[in-house]
């Protein structure tokens, strides 16, 4: 799932100056499951600008509208109806979704509510974690399902760096993690140790191609079978 | 348009059986509320909250019941935490935490709610009125 944050009210209200009449748009799926857009958040941040607002003495119209997912056209198209007649649309997609009404609203100005963060897990209730950058050439057949791209701090493809310590990365030294960062590599090894599967970290790991985690341009995916 | 009370409370149904009676003690005091009956205070969300203050309302209070007696398990301790949660963003609005508020009656106990009473009025005597008023009721 795509985990996001809300920027800040302040950054929003500055970002927003000038409109009178503002859509919130909230995305039901990811975002709502990480808590940060969703109907629930669409709801409460919509309330919360209707206060700030309201502190500036500015006379400004806020209504909110969800669907389920801004990334697809389907169900875009409710967000585009309501738009109409507005100055202007907050949406609380992530950057996929904000782009996706972006190029389907010609003449009103749409702005992001999140700042997307990343691919992630609900590890615990209100703990999201990072654990897939997309790379393009997933790596976790060798790694025992762990990935060394988005869990290493140093990207690692070829064992533990040597800096843990009681099997926590080195990073938890620069500042406190609350819950601390575990040291990837570690999880690698004992993962497959527990299978029985070590040997798969014998053969050294060429370096990985890049272009295809995004180095090489934008990405896309493009199926024939489904454009039919 | 129905004028600004000066506090919202969200009762749970449960913790507060007689609402007439809350607004009746409110009043004695000078206050003007209105009340709201919640099937349990659990029902109660962070942007309910935050809707009222934007109607214009100075404080807005929750009642649910004692955690232990909680119809729904742990809907008073959530309503807690959204409470809490719905505190951080008037902390970030530079608004006063204390507008908003909670407290936990059991079933209808008189001393509980002449308590919450008590201390509605407490809040309501530190707060300024709420700067975040629509202007057209200011
Ligand atoms: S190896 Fe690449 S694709 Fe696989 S989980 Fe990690 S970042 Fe994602
Ligand atoms: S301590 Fe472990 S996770 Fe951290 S950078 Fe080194 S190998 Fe990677």
């Amino acid at each position: 799932m795509i985990v996001g944050q809300r920027k800040s009210l302040q950054e929003l209200q500055a970002m927003l100056s000038g409109y009178k009449k503002i859509l919130l748009a909230g995305c039901d799926t990811c975002v709502a499951e990480s808590a940060c857009g969703g109907r629930r958040e669409t709801a409460e941040l919509a309330a919360a600008l209707k206060l700030a607002f309201q502190m500036a003495n500015q006379d400004v119209e806020l209504q909110e509208t969800s669907v389920d997912r801004q990334c697809i056209q389907e169900f875009l198209v409710d967000v585009v109806a309501a738009a109409q007649g507005y100055d202007a649309v907050l949406s609380l997609a992530c950057g996929a979704g904000v782009q996706a009404l972006v190029a389907r609203l010609a003449t009103i100005p749409v702005f992001p509510a999140l700042n997307t963060m990343f691919l992630g897990e609900t590890a615990e209730r209100g703990v999201w974690l990072e654990n897939c950058r997309g790379c393009g050439d997933c790596q976790l057949g060798y790694t025992g399902g762990i990935c060394p791209i988005s869990r290493c701090a140093k990207r690692l493809l070829n064992g533990p760096c040597g800096g843990a310590s009681n099997g926590l990365c080195e990073i938890n030294m620069a500042r406190v993690y609350d819950p601390p960062v575990p040291c990837a590599w570690e999880q690698i090894c004992h993962r497959l140790q527990d299978l029985g599967e070590l040997e798969r970290l014998y053969s050294v790991k060429p370096s990985m191609d890049w272009s295809k985690a995004g180095a090489g341009g934008p990405r896309r995916v493009v199926r024939p079978d489904q454009r039919l | 348009m129905q004028p600004i009370p000066e506090v919202v409370v969200l009762a749970c149904t449960q913790a507060v059986p007689q609402p007439a009676a809350l607004r009746q003690a409110l009043q004695q005091v000078g206050l003007s509320g209105r009340i709201i009956q919640e099937p349990c205070s659990s029902k109660v969300e962070s942007f309910h909250l935050l809707r009222i203050l934007a109607q214009g309302a100075d404080l807005v209070w929750v009642v649910g019941c004692p955690e232990q007696y909680c119809q729904l398990a742990e809907g008073s301790t959530r309503m807690g935490f959204r409470v809490a949660h719905a505190q951080d963003y008037l902390t970030e609005l530079g608004l006063e935490a204390e507008r908003l508020g909670y407290s936990r009656v059991a079933a209808g106990n008189p001393e509980d709610l002449a308590a919450t009473v008590a201390e509605i009025q407490q809040r309501l005597r530190k707060l300024p009125p709420n700067p975040a008023r629509p202007r057209q009721t200011v």
